[in-house]
């Protein structure tokens, strides 16, 4: 079965010691007329369309799961894929309404005791806790998640049974309204964010604040870029905190499969 | 990433269906499906392998040229080259001549108890 990328960019099978490189043609079914494919075999370039986003009912973790303890909390650890931070995610709300977000030892002393506690942990950089999930961040990439993991989770489930408070009423008192970050947050995208990416055609728009969590969507050259991660944790969630120091998690909700400029809609410059 | 080398999909058609078998677009281009079994009527399921062989930027699944098509369930199997498959089960969907459904889903992140 000849692949996708065979049928695209179409050329003879591999070379040989009696089909030397420089003798091969390379053909591009897209573009030359006069190829040998049949009509059925050629690749359609798709129509731009709209993409419908499906519900993920069963994504074969929930074949891991074990029963909960009977009186327990049950806390599942997923470590990203960068291997820099992992998400612990128990089977309750650890923070309802708000989120909260430390990077230093000291910041988390100002606004979350479980925060401080779980800095320190040892390599801890960066702790965010929205909802039901706590994500702890490390200095560097590990491959060994497994210990910290479980010592995180340990505290986190300790400081729920004692039904201590997660952050300090300092931080509850300080808030900002959801407004009053919108408006902060839309300044920063209109003054610094949005002018610096414009060159890469991209943009990134603030879909709404909820309590201090902020949700962001990013268009154009953004949605499905490669670096768009990098972007995001790099350049937007600095420029964000440094605005309203008080906001929690940032999420993107960004579909980065979709959209009408993700990665390849035409062949690459220089293919043609 | 990993190259996809192939998927396996179960489609199953809810109230409204399609005569023609859909096709996938890998990466902005659209494949048919091989290994066709089934249909897209109402009620019945259409069992396809797709073989993109290829670094699955965006992969979807093709709405109809014309009408609606209510997919009630898609089951799919990713064939990652070099490493284990996975599979996924999405809920309903409604395409139409302007939309196709979003099939690509990386591995989940390996969890474990803590």
């Amino acid at each position: 079965m000849p692949s996708w990328f065979s049928k695209v960019f179409k050329g003879k099978e591999s070379p040989s010691a009696a089909d030397p490189v420089d003798t091969i043609e390379r053909k591009n079914p897209i573009l030359d007329e006069d190829d040998d494919f049949e009509d059925e075999e050629r690749p359609e370039k798709a129509k731009i369309r709209k993409v419908v986003e499906p519900v993920v009912l069963d994504d074969g973790t929930r074949e891991d799961a074990e029963p909960a303890p009977a009186d327990g909390i049950r806390i599942k650890a997923a470590v990203a894929e960068d291997m820099q931070s992992c998400k612990l995610m128990v089977d309750r709300a650890v923070f309802e309404g708000h989120s909260v977000y430390a990077h230093s030892p000291e910041s988390a002393a100002e606004c979350s005791p479980l925060a401080e506690a779980l800095f320190a942990l040892e390599g801890v950089s960066q702790v965010e806790v929205y909802n039901m999930n706590v994500t702890i961040t490390r200095r560097y990439r590990s491959d060994d998640w497994e210990e910290l993991a479980r010592e995180a989770g340990s505290i986190v489930r300790g400081w729920l049974e004692e039904g201590k408070p997660v952050v300090t009423e300092q931080f509850l008192d300080n808030l900002p309204s959801p407004e009053t970050i919108s408006e902060k947050l839309q300044e920063v995208l209109e003054m610094e964010i949005n002018p610096g990416i414009a060159a890469h055609s991209g943009e990134i728009a603030l879909n709404r604040v909820e309590g201090n969590t902020v949700f962001i969507h990013m268009m154009g050259g953004c949605q499905g870029c490669a670096a768009s991660d990098i972007t995001l944790k790099v350049g937007i969630h600095q420029a964000f905190r440094d605005a309203v120091p008080q906001i929690g998690a940032i999420l993107d909700e960004t579909d980065h499969t979709a959209g009408t400029n993700p990665f390849y809609t035409s062949l690459p410059a220089g293919m043609q | 990433m990993p190259k996809l080398s192939s998927f396996y999909v179960e489609v199953t058609t809810g109230e409204h269906g399609r005569e023609d078998i859909p096709v996938f677009a890998i990466n902005g281009f659209n494949l048919p499906f091989d290994d066709v079994d089934g249909d897209c009527h109402p009620g019945s399921t259409l069992k396809a392998t797709g073989n993109p062989d290829s670094f699955p930027h965006a992969l979807h699944l093709v709405g109809p040229a014309e009408g609606s098509w209510d997919i009630q369930q898609v089951k799919i199997t990713y064939f990652p080259q070099g490493e284990t498959p996975y599979s996924m089960v999405f809920g309903a969907a409604t395409l139409d001549d302007e939309s196709s459904l979003n099939i690509w889903k990386r591995r989940p992140a390996p969890a474990f108890d803590v």
